[in-house]
């Protein structure tokens, strides 16, 4: 049924088992695909991947993805037992919560979802491998090095002290270095491409990459970086004012064009792949992809609608903040009409639960934010825990569940081997779910008594104490997040070691490669 | 078989049409990479212009009138203040809705745009969070040392507090980042921190202290070289009156009142109304037990475990906090359940006394002041409840009626219908010394006269004293647009609820 709507349907079953590596085979493709839209087609890509620069990245994320629960789990014991760390200056609070939030942003997804572009990009285009895998591998190289530096800049005291920018300056010009260089690699191996017409991963890995890159470089970069640019300020603008909407702009870029974006990338890539089904539209997909870009650039200043800022960038951020829910639900809809009477791949593909896991918690992060975008609504929970529930929301249960999908499918996939263990990875999965649930829950009860509080007059300090429950339970559920952090490492790395010369193993490898054999086809463009 | 049909309608104007001026319905919606670089930037680029780009050509508005620049140990401070990520849990901007008409209470003024629109206030501090209160409007709302004491670790202030300890912070940092967090609040806030420092010197003069000792200083201290200096009179002279010694003997001709010069001192910054005040609540287990709670709750941070004002926070504090086990504590001049009453509601400026006035009811903090009577009897010892036997009824001691009979003030002061309410330095004199009156004063020995004009000065001295040095260091720190010098002859204004 599903090929019906399948452009390449008569070319899929007539597909060469041969790798087309050649430069005749390509302009023979191109010149089919000249003949007219029925002759679009994917190639079968039965080759071996060369995959060492997702390799690198995804590596590197899944020990990062520890580091980050790591100061997590630090800052939420803090919260509970404010004298648990006795005064040591590179573990107090304060330090240690810019370094956990940096390093989720740029170094456990960041890194995550490049490895996951650098995955799925050969694999959509019909190449053997990147443009330059070794340039993937250095840039990846330079970016851990920078993240450390940063790290150790920020809990040392040197961190900037910018919201969401608290790296110095150099590890800012760093990070945008990579990012160009990603750029790169990614639009040269759309140039020598075999698959013509570009599935709808591949516009959202183009253009994410470029988005998030000049935002960052417009936010913290551009601007005059302070009297040491090595350790100190990243660029900041001389007036207060336009520092704090500047400030704001680009932070929330990063979730809408570069953590939404790569998201909706991923989900658009397995969801196809694992069930082994066509997108369901391809205009939807136009619509989630120009409606997203258009819209989100301009919500940042929604963190500041109580602010003094103007009323006219507070209108700006509000509409454009609900108004987001366009290209949301295009894009729910569309994985919600692909997944339509599949749902117990849900069950039996684990990666695939990660990710429509994730992919729920997205939807509600979007509702959830277009409401707290309203400015009633948000004079009531802004400053309140409501934040940091709905900031977990997308980058814990939405970007990080989904995440471990990505990192439970690709990684088997790029060693050969089968994972190691369904039942850890069970365990992460079911550790992981409930305990975000959990601390969602109690960020968001917290938020209530807060804004309540506040709001008829009571001050910070007297909530404290009916906090105090809260925050044990955020530090309790955080825990089984970092146990979740932990299996994952543990499973991956004995995947990485897991001896499959056997018989027995090549058979279970045949198939038990994340639940499914390994010969289906890669999703394509349809239209 | 739709998809056939479309194909036959569409084929002959595809294929007649010019080359690459029609193309196939079905292959009109494929993304191409051109179109995907080049119009993702022009999608990216549009509501960047409008939300990054636009601010900064169509809103610079004028600084504020209420804007100050920061000192140069101040802007240091400033800078000790962003790397250690002060602003996660204290926000720097005071909403509309978080401002009260109270007199306690933390948030006196909204945050107006021009209050940030220069580069003092770059790299921005709004924060996203208040897990702590907002400090914006943090300056001259504690003295000094209270920052000090509160920043080596918060539950010395605080008991329930969860910041944590900033005690690895050396000397000169402790000093900048108590001047910026002191500095913050502009004018208004100036003000303040100028009474907190007249207020402090005519205190520690009054109760013949030194001066509150640096961070490291204090932090060597011991608990028992506390108590020691508190009980034998070491860094301190424990008020009491009665026993102030040899330094004051020179000034005692001087002096006309009845009273001793320290007592005059407590008794004239509380509201003349509560000077012999009784409580109005009856004397009760449950309301002496609830008053003993809550003293456990907020109290012994500075008060100490024993409530006699030795504590880890005593280190830093000068005056020391008061002890409350003496005979004398429980009668005296200024002793009253009134006086304390009052003290614990609005604090006491130049102490580190706080305003408990927005964090407890009024009648928990008329239970709280019904408890401390108990104290001198062994109503804080640990393993028994206060009772009721164990209350100290407090009777206004003769000198004080016959000091209220010399020192009528005629008429009560209102600030809100005299012509002097306008008068920043005036209300914020009034502030320090609540139960004085313009005109009236008294006289301290190693001070001078006490009145609400010589207060005003003095702190209008010191304002503009930390004016000019901010000024001094805002124009020496270059670079940046400098807001017209008539902005610094804008007076300050005061919340008239706040004084």
């Amino acid at each position: 049924m599903a090929d019906e709507t399948r452009l390449d349907a008569p070319e899929e079953q007539g597909r060469s088992a041969h790798p087309p590596t050649d430069e005749g085979r390509r302009q023979e493709l191109q010149r089919t695909y000249g003949a007219g839209p029925e002759t679009v087609t994917g190639i079968q890509t039965r080759y071996r991947h060369d995959d060492r620069t997702s390799r690198w990245w995804l590596v590197s994320s899944v020990f990062w993805f520890v580091a980050v629960t790591t100061f997590g789990i630090i800052i939420a014991t803090e919260l509970a037992e404010p004298e648990a760390f006795q005064g040591v200056s590179w573990l107090v609070f304060s330090r240690v919560r810019p370094a956990h939030v940096e390093g989720v942003i740029f170094a456990w997804l960041t890194m995550m979802y490049f490895g996951a572009i650098f995955y799925f990009s050969p694999r959509l285009l019909g190449t053997r491998a990147l443009w330059n895998e070794t340039l993937g591998v250095v840039t990846a190289i330079v970016y851990n090095v920078a993240l450390i530096y940063g790290f150790v800049a920020i809990l040392g005291g040197g961190s900037t002290g910018r919201e969401y920018a608290e790296f110095p300056w150099i590890v800012d010009l760093l990070i945008v270095g990579c990012f160009v260089s990603n750029i790169v690699n990614i639009v040269m191996t759309v140039s020598i491409r075999l698959v013509r017409p570009l599935y709808v991963s591949m516009w959202w890995a183009i253009a994410a990459p470029i988005w998030v890159s000049a935002s960052i470089f417009i936010e913290n970069v551009m601007w005059h970086p302070g009297p040491n640019p090595l350790w100190g300020m990243s660029g900041f603008l001389e007036n207060g004012l336009h520092d704090a909407m500047i400030n704001w702009w680009g932070n929330h870029n990063l979730f809408g064009l570069w953590l939404t974006p790569v998201l909706v990338a991923v989900t658009y890539y397995f969801v196809p792949r694992i069930t082994n089904t066509a997108l369901y539209s391809h205009t939807l997909s136009l619509i989630s992809f120009w409606g997203l870009v258009f819209v989100y650039a301009a919500v940042g200043d929604h963190h500041l609608l109580q602010s003094p800022s103007p009323g006219w960038l507070k209108t700006i951020a509000s509409i454009n903040s609900v108004a987001i829910l366009i290209p949301v639900f295009a894009f729910f809809s569309n994985i919600f009409l692909t997944m339509r009477g599949q749902w117990d791949r849900f069950f039996t593909s684990l990666a695939l639960r990660f990710i429509i896991t994730g992919w729920i918690f997205y939807l509600l992060v979007n509702l959830q934010g277009a409401l707290q975008a309203i400015q009633p609504f948000n004079v009531y929970v802004h400053f309140t825990y409501f934040t940091i529930g709905h900031a977990h929301l997308a980058l814990l249960g939405g970007f990080t569940i989904l995440g471990m999908g990505v990192i439970y499918y690709m990684l088997p996939h790029i060693f050969n081997k089968p994972p190691y263990s369904r039942t850890l990875a069970e365990w992460q999965y079911w550790l992981v779910t409930l305990g975000f649930l959990a601390f969602f829950i109690a960020m968001t009860i917290g938020a209530f008594v807060q804004g309540q509080s506040w709001l008829s007059g009571t001050p910070e300090v007297n909530v404290l104490n009916q906090l105090h429950l809260w925050n044990i339970m955020r530090a309790v559920s955080g825990s089984m997040i970092y146990t979740a952090a932990w299996i994952q490492l543990v499973n991956i790395g004995l995947t990485f070691f897991r001896d499959t010369r056997g018989e027995e193993a090549k058979a279970a490898r045949k198939d038990a490669i994340a639940g499914h054999p390994a010969d289906v086809a890669e999703p394509q463009a349809t239209a | 078989m739709a998809e056939k049909d479309s194909k036959k309608r569409w084929e002959p104007i595809y294929r007649s049409a010019p080359p690459g001026w029609a193309t196939h319905p079905r292959k009109r919606m494929l993304m191409t990479p051109m179109l995907i670089f080049f119009g993702g930037i022009f999608a990216f680029a549009v509501p960047t212009i409008v939300a990054a780009f636009f601010q900064m050509a169509f809103f610079s508005p004028p600084v504020s009138d209420n804007w100050a620049p920061y000192g140069e140990q101040a802007a240091r401070g400033r800078e000790i203040y962003l790397a250690n990520g002060c602003v996660y849990c204290h926000s720097g901007f005071t909403r509309p809705q978080d401002v009260r008409h109270g007199l306690y209470y933390t948030y006196p003024r909204i945050s107006l745009p021009g209050d940030y629109a220069t580069s003092d206030e770059a790299p921005n501090l709004w924060g996203t969070a208040r897990i702590g209160p907002d400090l914006s409007q943090e300056g001259g709302f504690h003295p000094s040392d209270w920052q000090r004491a509160h920043f080596s670790d918060p539950r010395f202030t605080t008991p329930n507090s969860i910041m944590p300890r900033f005690n690895f912070l050396s000397d000169d940092e402790f000093e900048a980042l108590t001047a910026f967090v002191q500095q913050r609040g502009g004018k208004a806030a100036l003000v303040r921190y100028a009474g907190q420092q007249v207020a402090k010197d005519g205190m520690l003069a009054a109760m013949g202290m030194p001066a509150p000792p640096a961070k490291s200083e204090a932090e060597a201290m011991t608990l028992a070289e506390v108590a020691r200096g508190v009980k034998m009179g070491g860094f301190m002279q424990m008020n009491m009156g009665m026993d102030m010694g040899g330094g004051m003997e020179g000034g005692e001709e001087e002096h006309q009142s009845i009273l001793h010069p320290h007592d005059e001192y407590m008794l004239n910054f509380v509201d003349r109304t509560y000077w012999v005040m009784s409580n109005p609540l009856p004397v009760t287990d449950y309301n002496l037990l609830r008053g003993r709670m809550i003293f456990q709750e907020r109290c012994i941070g500075c008060h100490g475990v024993g409530g006699a004002g030795v504590s880890l926070a005593t280190r830093f504090l000068r005056p020391v906090p008061f002890d409350f086990t003496t005979q004398e504590a429980a009668q005296s001049v200024f002793t009253s359940e009134g006086s304390w009453y009052y003290k614990v509601l609005r604090g006491v400026r130049g102490t580190a006394m706080e305003n408990f006035g927005s964090r407890l009811r009024v009648d928990d903090i008329w239970r709280v002041v019904m408890f401390l009577k108990t104290i001198p009897n062994g109503g804080l010892v640990a393993g028994s409840v206060p009772t009721i036997d164990q209350y100290y009824q407090w009777t206004p001691p003769p000198e004080l009626l016959q000091y209220m009979k010399q020192n009528p003030v005629e008429k009560a002061f209102d600030f809100t219908t005299e012509d002097t309410a306008d008068e920043p330095f005036l209300l914020e004199a009034h502030r320090i010394m609540n139960g004085m009156a313009p005109g009236y004063s008294f006289h301290i020995p190693g001070f001078g006269d006490v009145s609400l004009e010589r207060f005003a000065q003095l702190i209008e001295e010191e304002y503009n004293r930390l004016l000019e040095e901010g000024w001094d260091a805002f124009i020496a720190r270059d670079g940046h647009p400098i807001p017209p010098a008539s902005q610094m002859e804008i007076p300050p204004e005061l919340s008239k609820e706040l004084r």
